[in-house]
């Protein structure tokens, strides 16, 4: 047999010792696999917890302009690209995939992105100190709207 | 006119293609040149009506001389005789009540088919129902039905029961039963049980299906006619007709209900003149106010249309200062801190007076909120100063005391609060004047689409009905039937309710839900030396994607009008933004 010689005869490759690779492999999944991606072994669900860069390809994958340096620094403050993509644009692409109404339109990446951008800043903004105005309900929150159920 | 409608209907068959006229001459002059396959008997009917004064003939032929132009007046008469007899409690005519069945005259087909039913199910006792009415001689030892008919009249599809119920008081109230089925010409969206689901499921009470749906009408009529009573001063009168209201609104189910619970309870605090108190811990109202906002897209489709009018306007600006009229929470600015933090070129230094009621507590509201808002103009890095303006009326404010820089861009914002000023005369002039003394690059202006400011109380009554029922059947169908309802819900009603109740109960200076159609607010800014700014397509593209976002939000549509956005539920416009300048000569 061939096999066990080979192997033998080539240095093991892992996957895992490449972060780079691994990284430009994962920066074109999409988010749903991903989320399969993070289950696979530790490494893989640290780097895609941590890394986010990678998230910032997702929210940006279909954008044509590549984004002004000045944006990365703004969703790093307001708590990162990974939250901006599960809590807002994430949800907006799907609900704006759902609705009939909304198929004829052609809503570009871009816009959703800017939009989700300021629903994400609104967020951060509510998630500062002060919510005990809101009678106590800490969980309010200017995007449950995203989250509520869709009226099919 | 509805008889008009149903003669030329007529007359479809035989003439060709004449337009169906509105006012009653007009059709008849149209029917009698062009259809010549009409009988002259007809034809000199339709001649008749017209030669003779507008006369209405089939009220002729029963010896009434009554004009169709009055018709409508007739109508409404009896209407309010039949209201008044639905609730007479008096002696001797307190029968009037509970007793009598009343038949809409207009409802000819309806009327019909109930009466070939009745005497195919109940031949040994037709009088009962018909009264003085003649029995057509129908053969009864043949029991198989007259006509077989799927609608929804169909009701001996109902195993077990008598198609009709029998004349007995409806249990719940001494409400007259109305044999109507043909639902009023209202607006309001009520939304009916399907047919075939109530007759199944509803197996005691098989009328139910049409009579929520006449009680919606009546709900709105009774409404109306107390309104009217009280506006008349008539208050024995509008007390009984509210109290009715309230028995009626039982029936409902949904938006109607809670619309009609709280005018019902606005009427009976004007009526009993036990007026609401304003002066309420502003932190509550705050709180209603943020549920509004998270419950229902007019609040964000102001700040986001706004904010968009704004940062056109500040494209080029170093030094900006926004003057916000009424600043609340602040939920509108992070997204133009956000806006201005990724603008080409960098974000500029930015200033915010907020401009709030005093505190009943004495704690300092803006403050907090302008420490907020720091916090995150630290964290995306915009420089940003903050100011707090405590004042009990917008008239109040002094322009120099909101110290305005040389080299400084100025917006002014105001969402939702410049219609308080109408309340005290002057004021809003005032106002205009203070904003033009800042020299303000851009004033945009946020209103609820509606008149509620009318001299005449029934009007007002009127608008505000429509007004505040299309904006709960928004935030119905938003909630997508989740139950129990959210507290979101909940909270926004109860802030709706509460604008519904000072338009309603209060007057003078304490009514400061003035609000103003678009069309008024322009007129006056237009008097006032400001020139309309066009809201660009940006802000009708966001709004449309926000709107999509919303869950149940197939309803809701973004308008253009001339250069304002203006957001609606349906065909009915809600809430308008509007941009405005002052003409480069003044300055």
């Amino acid at each position: 047999m061939v096999q066990p010689e080979e192997q033998e005869k080539r240095p093991k490759f892992s996957i895992n010792d490449h972060l780079d690779i691994l990284i430009e492999i994962l920066k074109r999944l999409d988010g749903p696999s991903l989320g399969v991606a993070a289950c696979v072994c530790r490494l893989w669900c640290a780097l895609i917890r941590n890394d986010d860069s990678l998230w910032e390809h997702i929210c940006f994958r279909h954008v044509s302009v590549p984004p002004p340096t000045s944006v990365r620094p703004v969703v790093a403050a307001l708590g990162g690209y990974k939250r901006l993509y599960m809590g807002c644009v994430r949800p907006m692409l799907s609900r704006l995939g759902d609705s009939e109404r909304v198929r004829k339109r052609v809503w570009t990446q871009h816009e959703v992105v800017e939009l989700s951008l300021s629903l994400f800043c609104v967020d951060s903004y509510e998630r500062l100190g002060g919510s005990g105005r809101l009678g106590g309900d800490a969980s309010a929150s200017s995007l449950k709207f995203l989250c509520k159920p869709v009226n099919v | 006119m509805k008889r008009n409608h149903k003669a030329t209907l007529e007359f479809g068959g035989g003439g060709s293609g004449y337009g169906v006229g509105g006012s009653g001459n007009s059709s008849s002059v149209v029917v009698k040149g062009e259809c010549s396959t009409m009988s002259s008997a007809k034809a000199k009917m339709w001649g008749e009506e017209h030669e003779a004064g507008g006369m209405d003939e089939l009220l002729g032929a029963l010896g009434y001389k009554v004009r169709s132009s009055d018709m409508a007046d007739v109508a409404q008469k009896l209407e309010e005789l039949e209201m008044v007899m639905g609730t007479a409690q008096e002696d001797g005519i307190s029968h009037l009540a509970c007793d009598t069945v009343h038949y809409d005259p207009t409802d000819l087909y309806g009327w019909v088919q109930r009466m070939l039913t009745e005497l195919n199910n109940s031949p040994n006792d037709p009088t009962e129902f018909f009264g003085n009415h003649q029995i057509p001689n129908i053969d009864f030892e043949n029991q198989s039905p007259v006509f077989n008919d799927d609608s929804e009249y169909d009701l001996r599809a109902i195993p077990g029961m008598a198609a009709y119920p029998q004349i007995e008081p409806d249990s719940e109230s001494s409400q007259k039963r109305v044999r109507s089925s043909s639902v009023g010409s209202d607006s309001i969206p009520v939304l009916p049980p399907s047919p075939s689901a109530s007759n199944v499921s509803e197996s005691t009470r098989p009328v139910v299906l049409d009579d929520s749906q006449e009680a919606g009408v009546r709900l709105v009529h009774t409404l109306m006619a107390c309104a009217e009573a009280v506006q008349q001063n008539n208050l024995k009168l509008a007390d009984a007709l509210v109290k009715h209201v309230g028995v009626l609104a039982t029936s409902q189910a949904g938006a109607m209900r809670k619309v009609a619970t709280y005018f019902a309870q606005a009427l009976a605090r004007r009526i009993y003149r036990i007026y609401p108190d304003e002066a309420l811990d502003s932190s509550f109202s705050d709180m209603l106010h943020m549920h509004f906002y998270e419950s229902s897209p007019y609040l964000k489709f102001a700040h986001f249309t706004a904010n968009q009018a704004i940062l056109e306007a500040f494209a080029t600006a170093n030094r900006v200062h926004v003057i916000d009229f009424g600043l609340k929470q602040g939920m509108q600015w992070p997204a133009l801190i956000q806006a201005l933090a990724l603008r080409s070129g960098g974000p500029p230094k930015f200033r915010l007076t907020g401009i709030g009621p005093p505190q009943p507590d004495n704690t300092d509201a803006l403050q907090q909120v302008g420490w907020k808002l720091a916090q995150l103009a630290e964290t995306i890095g915009v420089q940003f100063e903050f100011r707090g303006y405590v004042c009990n009326s917008l008239a109040d404010l002094d322009p120099t005391h909101l110290e305005t820089r040389p080299g400084e861009a100025v917006a002014v914002n105001s969402v939702l609060e410049l219609h308080r000023t109408l309340a005290r005369p002057g004021a809003v002039e005032k106002v205009l004047s203070t904003i033009k003394a800042i020299k303000p690059q851009i004033v945009t202006i946020v209103e609820q689409e509606a008149n509620h400011n009318g001299l005449v109380f029934l009007d007002r009554f009127s608008e505000a009905l429509h007004y505040y029922s299309s904006l709960f059947d928004s935030l119905e169908g938003s909630a997508a039937g989740l139950t129990p309802p959210s507290q979101d819900l909940i909270m926004s009603e109860l802030y709706l309710g509460r604008q519904i109740c000072n338009v309603v109960a209060c007057e003078e200076s304490e009514r400061v839900e003035r609000h103003e159609t678009l069309a008024q607010w322009r007129t006056r800014m237009v008097s006032a030396g400001f020139d309309p700014v066009r809201l660009g397509s940006n802000a009708f593209k966001q709004a449309s994607m926000l709107l999509a976002l919303f869950a149940g939000g197939e309803g809701y549509r973004v308008e253009e009008s001339n250069g304002c956005l203006m957001l609606g539920w349906h065909t009915r416009p809600l809430i308008a933004t509007s941009a405005w300048k002052i003409p480069a000569t003044e300055s």
